[in-house]
């Protein structure tokens, strides 16, 4: 098991540093460097060369390509993130402030999305081939085909516009003191996401329980003259959702990316609609942390995945790939 | 002297043996699936009824997209103006058909392209394995651990904003699923015996892996193909919509939409954005549809 882990490892840690130095070339090539960035159009004209030289030469840009990213990568290793070109703030103190926001989202959607979608995926397959398996079927496949920002500007018109009862977006407003003034912030958010979301985990819910309904231990128990209902309950539920909620869980990280779209149609202060403003605004230093940091913590899911699944499977740690 | 019955029917089934009523047989089984699929043939129609409005776009409406008319300004829905008009006076409907024609070559060229790149990388390096496959294999690991959208953000943030960007980045991050699914029928196919036959004959490895191997993981292919459509004509809508996909220039479905930031726009002018998404939403559900049912007929291990 213990050489298994550091095999994964070895794939780890060169998988990171090579998809940093990717991403470090990419934005190299991109047009422009950090310096022309800073200069305000009004400046631009009055400003001479040597200004520019200089101004290069004070944040390091005259140095060759390689010597640079080692920097980088040194002062990142000890923790040193940089700084954001849009005003100069620590980026470590960006992503302390809207990586929290996020998670918070993307946890109360995995959450709403996971009860949602087991619940019907259950149902559905309980009911498998009625009107209301297909209709369901049919409502989880519009589900991934509405774009999300559309649903979620829909529900915006409706319940924060036209009805009142909702916020139309952000996150914190100064007069909040405690956790519960921040509930109807996070509803149509939280909502939106999930329901997008529960698609997938119906799916899933649904086949898991078709499976085990299908097993022998299901046809003793109905044999017993175990009334059905404790049959679904105690033997078809319990096993059938065990994997379903381990797997929503693991997806945590992709939803993550997901949240990207909804949180700038919200407003929400998170990871997502930081990166969207830099990348807009070319604010390369942060648009660089961010998406290490989602590649960081998709490997690092995956990795997990893996050494859990070596655990329960042992043919998986000893088999070839 | 009678025949017996048992004679009458073999003559029936040599008669429907010569008159080849048995060689189509297994094609009309995956036709007539798919036929039986009702939601698959309604996506088939109102994909087709879409797609062909698209095309005959100027046919259809007597507008230019592009054309600013300042005099009828945010007009709401009426006969002239079917889904009324936007902030420059400009049909809504003329930009959703024109729109559409841009959307749907993004989303099905794309799709296309980054399978022909998949294909001909995982038929061949999952064919003869080794450091190709290695290396192919490293590569897509490196695209497929960012979250999509963060690694087309990231790359449109490299290369700038334009069609022809949008769509190389499409492909760059489309390829690696369709490379994997490839790969993956070609290592189960390789041992199969025919193939071993066509080595023994020594038959070039092009000719084994692209001509005959490939036909037998089409299917799963073609389904992918449209479920990959799909997802990246709603994610050209997504980066529009921010205004980082296609330049706001050129009328894409996602460019329509784009106007619903305002948050005036989204509250008073509803014709401006509400119709064009719902035709993306049922364009892209009607895509969905065809490919569950594309599925369905060619793949029977995958129903229930």
């Amino acid at each position: 098991m213990i050489t298994y882990i550091i095999q994964r490892l070895f794939i780890f840690f060169p998988m990171l540093l090579v998809i940093s130095f990717l991403v470090y070339l990419g934005l190299e090539l991109a047009p422009g460097d950090a310096v022309s960035h800073m200069i305000s159009p009004e400046l631009a004209s009055t400003i001479t060369a040597e200004q520019l030289n200089a101004m290069r030469e004070a944040y390091g840009l005259n140095q060759s390509f390689l010597k640079r990213y080692w920097l980088w990568l040194i002062s990142m290793i000890q923790g040193d993130m940089g700084y954001s070109m849009a005003g100069g703030v620590a980026i470590s103190e960006i992503m302390a402030k809207t990586i929290p926001a996020t998670l918070e989202l993307s946890i109360v959607a995995l959450i709403f999305s996971t009860i949602i979608g087991c619940s019907l995926g259950v149902i559905s397959a309980l009911k498998r081939g009625s009107g209301t398996d297909n209709s369901l079927t049919v409502a989880g496949m519009a589900g991934v085909s509405i774009p999300e920002f559309f649903f979620g500007l829909v529900a915006i018109l409706l319940f924060a516009i036209e009805l009142r009862w909702l916020p139309v977006g952000g996150r914190l407003l100064p007069h909040y003191e405690t956790v519960w003034d921040r509930i109807p912030n996070i509803v149509l958010p939280s909502m939106v996401l999930a329901l997008m979301m529960t698609a997938g985990a119906m799916r899933y819910a649904r086949s898991s329980m078709l499976d085990v309904l299908a097993r022998e231990f299901i046809t003793t128990a109905r044999s017993k003259g175990m009334p059905e209902w404790r049959i679904n309950i105690l033997h078809g539920f319990r096993v059938a959702l065990t994997p379903v909620v381990v797997l929503i869980g693991f997806r945590l990280p992709l939803l993550i990316g997901g949240s990207t779209i909804i949180e700038q149609v919200y407003q929400w202060p998170g990871i997502g609609s930081m990166f969207i403003r830099s990348v807009r605004a070319s604010d390369y230093p942060l648009v660089m942390t961010i998406s290490l940091m989602y590649v960081f913590v998709v490997l690092t899911a995956s990795l997990i995945i893996d050494v859990l699944t070596a655990l329960i499977d042992p043919r998986v740690r000893l088999g070839k790939e | 002297m009678a025949k017996s019955s048992l004679d009458k029917k073999f003559d029936k089934i040599r008669e429907r043996e010569e008159s080849k009523s048995f060689s189509t047989k297994k094609r009309s089984r995956i036709v007539s699936k798919f036929v039986n699929n009702r939601l698959a043939v309604f996506g088939l129609i109102i994909f087709s009824i879409i797609l062909l409005a698209t095309i005959f776009a100027p046919l259809l409406s007597p507008y230019d997209p592009m054309r600013v008319d300042l005099r009828s300004m945010r007009q709401s829905p009426s006969l002239d103006h079917w889904f009324g008009t936007d902030n420059t006076g400009r049909d809504v409907f003329t930009r959703v058909l024109f729109g559409g024609r841009v959307s749907i070559f993004i989303g099905l060229g794309s799709a296309i392209l980054s399978a022909l790149v998949g294909i001909a990388i995982g038929c061949y390096a999952g064919y003869k394995g080794g450091w190709i496959d290695l290396i192919a294999l490293r590569v897509s690991e490196i695209f497929m651990s960012f979250p999509q959208i963060i690694l087309v953000l990231l790359l449109v943030s490299i290369t700038g904003q334009s069609l022809f960007n949008l769509m190389a980045i499409f492909i760059l991050t489309g390829w690696g699923g369709m490379y994997r699914l490839a790969r993956a029928r070609m290592l189960s196919l390789r041992e199969e015996e025919y193939v071993q036959a066509l080595r023994s004959f020594g038959l070039s490895t092009f000719t084994i892996c692209y001509k005959h191997m490939l036909p037998n993981a089409l299917s799963p292919i073609m389904v992918n193909i449209t479920l990959s459509t799909a997802m990246f004509i709603l994610t050209e809508a997504g980066l529009s919509f921010l205004g980082l996909g296609v330049p706001l220039n050129i009328p894409t479905w996602g460019n329509i939409l784009n106007v619903a930031q305002d948050i005036l726009v989204l509250q008073n002018y509803w014709w401006m954005w509400g119709p064009v998404g719902i035709v993306i939403s049922v364009f892209v559900l009607c895509v969905n549809f065809i490919g569950d049912g594309l599925r369905d007929s060619t793949d029977p291990s995958q129903q229930g």
